[in-house]
């Protein structure tokens, strides 16, 4: 039972850290443009965030699993549904980033960039020196709640047959006829969260030493 | 300071051969001068016809009552904001061209050479507050001018140990008073090597202790050479540290001259009633 359920976490862990490593950068993009001054960028990013936001997930994973056949008329190999998560998970947590880095930004003074205009910072040098800094800290906390979020919401992948832990779980519990393994899958989800939380408590205490 | 003693900081400073001597020195130009500066806001205009210059070593106060534009004003000098139109000068960089419609137009090469010569101290400081007061200090030189790091490092703690911030300059902006904090504020400009600095509402924050060491400190500014624009409505403040003043009122400036003689003697019965309610 352990083997499977370990196997299962392995692919939980790589949606979650996959989803991570791209919809992190990707939201900063996103929110960017929502922010930008080009009305029509501004205009489609805030259709993109509010569409991917207001509709399930679940939903945008089987658009993304079907689209290849409907759209296309493209055959998908076994490969495909992992694949099909990943795009998903990485386009909808970059949606949700992209309004938590919209308000940390918002929420930077304006003073902050005068400040730096009459010292001639550059407006990138003045995005990565002055504001970027601070927005982190400022969405640090929302950042977490998502993170958390996210690690439960791997178990998604489920509906498209990805053989992530809670999966497993499913099939042990069926194959098996006790509930043992949902316990056990239950009580590392937990313990991921629990370290998850511990990890951005060290990273937010860092950047404890200034207040704004 | 009395008058003579005023004097004699600036008889003392013309006596140190100054080696770097720019164009402006050279020709005496003024180191900011604005004329004929007008500023609206969605058609209501603001700012007329405004002209004033601050030379080297001098302090100049601007004073009137809220809402006069004395805020517009400075926003505008430190391009911030433009102005509609109007000539500005920084020494002898020309920063404002006319265009077609004699509007001011403002090229994106002057605006940033214009950057290099002043300086501003915002009234609520907008120190960064994730940078130690040491980096809030070299972060610019470095990076905008692109000094020597060791060369900015050691000059930051001469201007720190001026301004008497020395055993803070490891600590973050919010672990200092708002004094210190102006302080800082002072030496991030000054590390830029600007010719020109201006406070806003210099001393609005601060205590009468405070309030004197600022005078002093500008005094000393003016004395090495720098031109020192002061926004403000406190008039003994303004009084007191000035060389001029010019009295802002309703976007005009309806009265200028030597700080002492404008404030005792002022000619426009509106600047009189002015001080008048502005002495209790
Ligand atoms: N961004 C703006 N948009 C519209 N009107 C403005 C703007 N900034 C200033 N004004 C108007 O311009 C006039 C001058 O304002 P300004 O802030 O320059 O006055 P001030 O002399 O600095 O006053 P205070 O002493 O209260 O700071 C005011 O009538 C103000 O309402
Ligand atoms: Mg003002």
């Amino acid at each position: 039972m352990m083997g499977m359920l370990l196997s299962g976490y392995r692919i939980s862990m790589i949606i979650f850290a996959v989803t991570l490593v791209g919809s992190i950068p990707l939201g900063m993009l996103v929110a960017l443009g929502r922010l930008s001054k080009f009305k029509p960028l501004s205009l489609l990013m805030q259709l993109f965030i509010s569409v991917l936001r207001g509709t399930p997930l679940m939903l945008q994973m089987f658009a993304v699993s079907f689209m290849p056949y409907y759209v296309f008329g493209l055959k998908t190999d076994a490969n495909f549904p992992m694949i099909a998560v990943l795009i998903s998970f990485v386009i909808n947590y970059a949606a949700y980033f992209a309004e938590i880095y919209r308000s940390g930004i918002q929420s930077i003074p304006r003073g902050q960039y005068e400040a730096a205009e009459v010292l001639g910072y550059s407006s990138r040098q003045t995005f990565q020196r002055i504001v970027l800094p601070q927005v982190v800290k400022r969405v640090l906390p929302a950042m977490g709640n998502e993170v958390v979020t996210l690690v439960k919401d791997t178990s998604l992948a489920f509906s498209l047959g990805v053989l992530e832990m809670f999966t497993q779980a499913r099939a042990i519990v069926t194959s098996q006829r006790t509930m043992a393994a949902f316990a056990v899958a239950a009580l590392i989800y937990w313990v991921t969260c629990l370290i998850i939380e511990y990890i951005m408590r060290r990273i937010e205490k860092k950047l404890d030493y200034y207040h704004d | 300071m009395t008058n003579a003693e005023k004097h004699d900081a600036r008889a003392s400073r013309h006596q140190i051969p100054v080696p770097d001597a720019s164009v402006s020195q050279i020709l005496g130009l003024p180191a900011v001068y604005v004329k004929g500066a007008r500023k609206s806001f969605s058609g209501r205009e603001v700012l007329h016809d405004v002209s004033l210059s601050i030379a080297r070593g001098e302090v100049v106060s601007v004073i009137g009552p809220s809402g006069a534009g004395k805020s517009t004003l400075l926003r505008c000098l430190t391009l911030l904001d433009t102005f509609d139109a109007g000539e500005l000068y920084y020494g002898s960089l020309r920063v404002t061209e006319r265009d077609e419609n004699g509007r001011a137009s403002y090229s994106k090469d002057a605006s940033a050479k214009a950057r290099m010569q002043f300086g501003i101290v915002f009234q609520n400081y907008n120190l960064f507050p994730h940078f130690t007061v040491m980096r809030n200090v070299c972060d610019a030189p470095i990076a905008v001018q692109g000094r020597d790091p060791a060369k900015v490092e050691a000059e930051a703690k001469q201007i720190l140990e001026r301004l008497g911030l020395a055993e803070h300059a490891e600590k973050v902006p919010n672990q200092l008073s708002g004094g210190q904090q102006q302080r800082v504020a002072i030496a991030r400009a000054l590390a830029m090597h600007p010719k020109v600095l201006y406070f806003d509402e210099a001393t609005s924050a601060l205590d009468p202790r405070l309030t004197a060491d600022m005078r002093r400190i500008i005094r000393e500014l003016a004395a090495d050479g720098m031109a020192i624009g002061i926004v403000t409505h406190e008039m003994g403040f303004a009084r007191d540290v000035s060389d001029r003043v010019a009295f802002l009122l309703d976007g005009r400036i309806v009265e200028e001259g030597p700080a002492e003689e404008v404030m005792e003697n002022p000619t426009d019965a509106r600047v009189r009633e002015f001080l008048a309610t502005a002495e209790d």
